[in-house]
């Protein structure tokens, strides 16, 4: 089981980011996933999370006791939700928006410029689908076929194509850091 | 019978709760919903917009929540089944018209998306403090049916659920859903329309000349009839006869509304549903409803850890209440744990059946929020050390109000 | 009500609709024995709830005739029926301008003409036609219940109108007036004597005051789309041939009798 939570501010997609792992999780990797949001006037401007609970098995209690996944797309978001790490988590951050302070426990820190990365390829819009390629990469709770089939129904159909690029681009990139860090655990 | 295929959106999603309930509207058969929206039902509404005109179901969004309920009467008494979509204040506005509803023994379903409150509230967030208005909120004697979902997938096979009880029992059936479950988002699974079993009307077809809109059939209910096929239906709000004709004289009084909850108290076995897990050798027993009953799991399980022995009942529908099961398992038990999102509704009438034999633990909270499973837990271990009998409710301290409040407010001498 | 139950039975007549296609929801209770002879179906409904009500009625069956006869209209039901007339819902509304609750003891409602009340009311009452000509009523008249001919003239005319109509009917409750001797002849004698029929008027002309004759005759008489109608327009157009439009087409029925 995953505890994943996504955090961010209003208008990131961080809301989004949970449905589309979401939908990858329960619909086509076969698993049992349950997004909850946090909802109302956080959502327009300001903090915004949303949790995803992922199992092999019916998901009973539906929401985080310890996250083991923090996906950081906001200092504020990261602050807010970092306590609630579990010490053998995963913390997954734009590199550009969030200045993570000493890593507690064995929390393993992995970054990635992808708002940066989404403005390149001509939207910052996608930097949700930037982080979302990565988080598929690094933390394989959702299989990257699974991803690439839930993303496409979960986009305005003209956003489509920009969204796989931005996957890709996040992926890639997350192939990259895993191996990375798996070479410096070797050595 | 068979739902009709029109109404089936047969097919896996990922859906939040509110659509689900929607998506199990439509698919119930249900053509006509008037609404008004409110936050955190207003997603429902909106499946309801979007699909509706697709399969054949027309809704309208009208000035009020007076009127959506209004409407949605008069619609169900022209033939189609319907449903309304609410929310806190809009519940409260409800309310008249439920007991209109209950009086005309109308079939509809009423979706609310519990908030926190009372008046405004925390409009975005939880509560589950609405339950004793489902039960008691219009004036005057009356019975109808609670279900309370805890996931998605429930809102959708419950929402199917209420509205063939409506139909079957001629009366209003309250989906007593929270912000919880329905800004929930899982895998739903709508199955083929042949899959799914839906109650027709159970619509009078003799001669129009011997209708009587309220003689009672075998099981209390009577059969219902619709405006425009030559009844000449007379139908009022006030207290009538088998006619329809209005009533005065107590022993009338007594006998044409004893009907309206005898029809639903002496048809207890066949409405209530209920989810038992682990109560026969259980010191402590859970209960609980909706989406504490999902929260309820983790402290039952953090409490069988530490060997505790703990069963749980799930109250699928909250109203009608369980009275006989309650009374059955006080006699085993030695206390029921009740977590609920308000400070004691349901659990009063969990002590009621408990008739002293066993103690009865409220774990409150004040909503926008679920509990924290280790206070269930330790509420849990709390009523299993406990030996002797407490009169009366036994209140938890949970670690949210310790925490604010340093346990409780006391008044100043 | 006797009166009003009389000029709807002739009304109906002959607007020559079925009987059976007639609901009729109101706020008023009607005896049994006269719905019957009317032949319509009668609902009683919660006071001010007629016009809700009777939404649902229409667009559960858009076959039926929807006449909400309404007592408390434009104080528990006065929202229903400013919708109701914006969304030009079709629904022939009959207003029944009682002047005085005598059942709540005499209190005056929002409408209370000055004299009918035990120590006189301070309130300015509405001027029902222009309100619901103002939200889009597409018919608004006026008469009192001694116009026998002309209300059932009226209630023909509106009945095959498309979307919301309203005639507005003077009418002291019997039941409430019956215990004071005489009164209610009075008073409709009076209100008879004085009105004066001012057809085509100005609906904003024609507010209730007590120095000048009351402007009886039928006000409003325009064409717009209804609820159904928009309703239909839009959603095919935003969905094609996905949407299967919601009741029969508009079909032309025999006109009822003209007024002035």
């Amino acid at each position: 089981m995953a505890e994943i939570r996504f955090a961010g501010y209003g208008g990131q997609g961080i809301i989004r980011s949970g449905i589309i792992a979401g939908r990858a999780a329960s619909i086509y990797d076969n698993k049992h996933a349950t997004m909850s949001q946090s909802f109302g006037p956080e959502a327009r401007g300001g903090a915004c999370s949303s949790q995803l609970v992922v199992s092999e098995s019916k998901v009973l209690y539906p929401y985080i006791t310890n996250s083991d996944i923090l996906v950081a797309m906001s200092q504020a978001g990261y602050d807010k939700f970092e306590p609630e790490m579990s010490e053998q988590g995963m913390l997954l951050y734009d590199e550009d928006l969030v200045k993570p302070k000493q890593l507690r426990g064995n929390i393993t820190a992995y970054a990635i410029p992808a708002t940066r990365f989404a403005e390149e390829l001509g939207n910052k819009i996608v930097a949700n689908v930037v982080m979302l390629g990565f988080f598929t990469a690094i933390t394989e709770v959702v299989s990257h076929d699974a991803m690439k089939k839930a993303l496409p129904e979960s986009v305005p159909e003209k956003a489509v194509e920009l969204n796989l690029k931005a996957f890709d681009r996040g992926y890639n990139f997350g192939l990259e850091a895993a191996k990375k860090q798996g070479d410096s655990k070797k050595n | 019978m068979k739902a009709d295929p029109r109404g089936v959106l047969t097919g896996v999603y990922y859906i939040d709760g509110d659509v689900a309930a929607g998506y199990g509207a439509l698919a119930a058969g249900c053509k006509f919903v008037a609404g008004y929206p409110i936050t955190p039902s207003t997603e429902a509404f909106e499946a309801i917009c979007h699909r509706g005109p697709q399969v054949g179901a027309v809704f309208i969004q009208m000035e009020d929540e007076l009127g959506s309920i209004s409407a949605i009467i008069g619609a169900t008494w022209s033939g189609v089944k319907t449903m309304t979509i609410t929310s806190g204040p809009g519940y409260s506005l409800m309310q008249e018209c439920i007991g209109f509803g209950a009086m005309l023994e109308t079939p509809f379903v009423l979706l609310n998306i519990q908030r926190g409150g009372p008046s405004t509230g925390v409009p975005t967030k939880t509560g589950q403090a609405d339950m004793m208005q489902s039960r008691w909120g219009s004036h005057g004697d009356y019975e109808l049916i609670a279900i309370a979902p805890e996931s998605p997938q429930e809102m959708f096979d419950y929402t199917i659920k209420a509205f063939n009880l409506a139909e079957k029992y001629r009366c209003p059936i309250m989906i007593m859903s929270d912000e919880c479950v329905g800004h929930m988002t899982e895998k739903v699974v709508i199955p083929e329309a042949d899959k799914i079993e839906v109650e027709p009307r159970r619509l009078y077809t003799g001669p129009a000349e011997d209708y009587l809109p309220f003689k009672p059939e075998p099981d209390l209910v009577p059969k219902m009839a619709k405006a425009g096929d030559g009844l000449k239906l007379y139908i009022t709000g006030q207290t009538h006869d088998e006619r329809g004709y209005p009533v005065k004289d107590a022993e009338y009084k007594s006998k044409y509304g004893r009907r309206l909850v005898d029809k639903i108290r002496l048809n207890k076995d066949k409405i209530i549903e209920l989810k038992e897990e682990g109560t026969d050798n259980a010191d402590v027993i859970v209960v609980s409803y909706g989406i504490s009953s999902r929260v309820a799991i983790k402290g039952v399980e953090l409490a069988r850890e530490k060997g505790i022995k703990v069963g749980t009942l799930r109250l699928v529908t909250v109203w009608p209440f369980p009275d006989e099961k309650m009374s059955e398992l006080a006699k085993k038990a030695k206390a029921f744990v009740v977590p609920e999102i308000n400070y004691g509704q349901v659990v009063y009438d969990v002590a009621r059946c408990a008739h002293g034999r066993a103690n009865v633990v409220l774990v409150p909270h004040g909503g926008a929020g679920v509990h924290n499973p280790n206070d269930i837990a330790d509420a849990i271990e709390m009523a299993a050390k406990e030996d002797k009998k407490i009169e009366g409710l036994i209140e938890f301290k949970t670690r949210l109000e310790k925490s604010v409040f340093e346990g409780g407010f006391k008044l100043k001498e | 009500m006797n009166s009003i139950i009389d000029a709807l039975d002739k009304g109906i007549e002959m607007a020559g609709i079925a009987r059976k296609r007639i609901s009729v929801p109101s706020d008023i209770p009607f005896d049994p024995d006269a719905v019957k002879t009317l032949g319509v179906d009668y609902f009683q409904i919660p006071r001010g709830r007629a016009i809700a009500f009777g939404t649902g009625l229409k667009l559960g069956n858009p076959d039926l005739k929807v006449i909400p006869v309404a007592g408390d209209l434009m104080t528990l039901g006065g929202n229903h029926f400013v919708h109701g007339s914006r969304r030009n819902m079709e629904l022939l509304v009959i207003c029944v301008n009682n002047f005085v609750y005598k059942n709540i003891g005499g209190k005056p409602a929002p409408f209370t003409q000055a004299v009918f009340s035990p120590y006189s009311t301070f309130e300015e009452p509405f001027n029902f036609p222009h309100l619901g000509n103002s939200c889009g009523a597409v018919y608004t008249a006026r008469w009192t219940a001694l116009h026998a001919e002309e209300l059932a003239a009226s209630i023909a005319e509106a009945l095959n109108k498309r979307g919301l109509s309203m005639i507005e009917v003077l009418a002291p409750g019997p039941n409430y007036y019956r215990s004071i001797d005489g009164i209610e002849s009075e008073l409709l004698q009076f209100y008879f004597n004085n009105s004066v029929v001012k057809n085509n008027e100005d609906p904003r002309n024609v507010a209730i005051t007590p120095d000048e004759k009351i402007a009886v005759g039928k006000f409003t008489d325009k064409e717009r789309p209804t609820f159904i109608d928009s309703y239909n327009v839009q959603h095919s157009k935003m969905l094609g041939d996905k949407f299967t439009p919601h009741g029969s087409p508009p079909k032309v029925e025999k006109l009822g009798g003209k007024n002035g």
